[in-house]
């Protein structure tokens, strides 16, 4: 069941597509699917993340920078009154070579949630070859509760 | 191969020039990275701090060099990998040290450690798998 309200959830969509700088602009992130059951990203294609000349292999490092944030976005859903949130650990297997300029699809969702951490899981997959993952990933995250909300502190440090 | 050499590979990887980072030391078992803050680096837009996919990232390719200074085409192909982040990076230079633990013929294992103005202060410990053939 969900804890916090749709509307809510909406407004977090859009602030984190609206962020005005940062690895998330260049990424160019789109929701496509947002609950407390998971979320659902796109990252378009970008030369920039390549490897190769020919600029059609991924870095395994742009995969799990995404998943890394697709998390963080899946806990903003799924847990209400944090005011931070930081990536304790990180595990990411890289179960392909990312060969194609297609848009990248990422799905999580944060299985646990306690006080103090959250635990995520997340799979990457090329648009139109779900049956065919490129990266898995899973991470922990610490929480902190009271205080400023983050959702509020990055709603206002959006402005300055 | 020299540092210079190296850091010509380095450039020619368009990823490794969005992280924007230098070799700095090289030899049979380690390399010493430097990477350049730029806002396309930031994860927490409030406290401006590194994303840490930016850091795991910056140490793969630390890792990626000290496997295979010398690669062709492509950066040595990794496996998977797993990051402990101790600390938040804040805007500056971001240092990185890869270990290779172990090369075999097919495998090889990669420790890696950043840090920011204090070596004996990380940032955050990886360790990296490679497949070498």
């Amino acid at each position: 069941m969900s804890d916090i309200t749709k509307k809510k959830m909406e407004e977090i969509a859009q602030m984190w597509n609206a962020r005005g700088k940062g690895l998330i602009t260049h990424m160019a992130l789109e929701i496509e699917e947002v609950s407390s059951e998971g979320v659902r990203v796109r990252m378009p294609f970008n030369p920039d993340f390549c490897v190769d000349a020919d600029q059609t292999l991924l870095h395994g490092g742009i995969l799990t920078a995404l998943l890394d944030s697709v998390f963080g976005l899946a806990n903003f859903v799924a847990i209400d009154g944090v005011s931070t949130m930081a990536t304790l650990d990180l595990r990411v297997d890289y179960l392909r070579p990312a060969y194609s300029r297609a848009d990248v699809i990422v799905r999580a969702h944060c299985f646990r949630k306690t006080r103090h951490i959250a635990f995520n899981s997340g799979s990457v997959w090329f648009e139109g070859h779900e049956d065919a993952e490129i990266a898995r990933g899973t991470a922990s995250f610490a929480l902190t509760r009271g205080g400023t909300d983050l959702f509020d502190a990055m709603t206002k440090g959006k402005t300055s | 191969m020299d540092v210079q050499t190296a850091n010509a590979n380095v450039s020619r990887v368009p990823f490794f020039r969005f992280l924007n980072f230098e070799i700095r030391s090289l030899d049979n078992l380690h390399a010493e990275a430097e990477m350049t803050f730029d806002d396309r680096h930031i994860g927490n837009p409030v406290m401006e701090y590194y994303h840490g996919g930016i850091i795991a990232s910056f140490m793969e390719a630390t890792a990626a060099i000290a496997v295979q200074p010398d690669f062709a085409d492509v950066p040595a192909k990794p496996i998977n990998l797993t990051v402990d982040y101790l600390r938040p990076g804040v805007k500056g230079p971001l240092f990185a040290r890869a270990n290779v633990t172990r090369k075999g013929k097919r495998m090889a294992s990669v420790s890696v450690i950043t840090w920011q103005t204090d070596r004996e202060k990380a940032v955050a410990e990886g360790l990296y798998h490679f497949l070498l053939v």
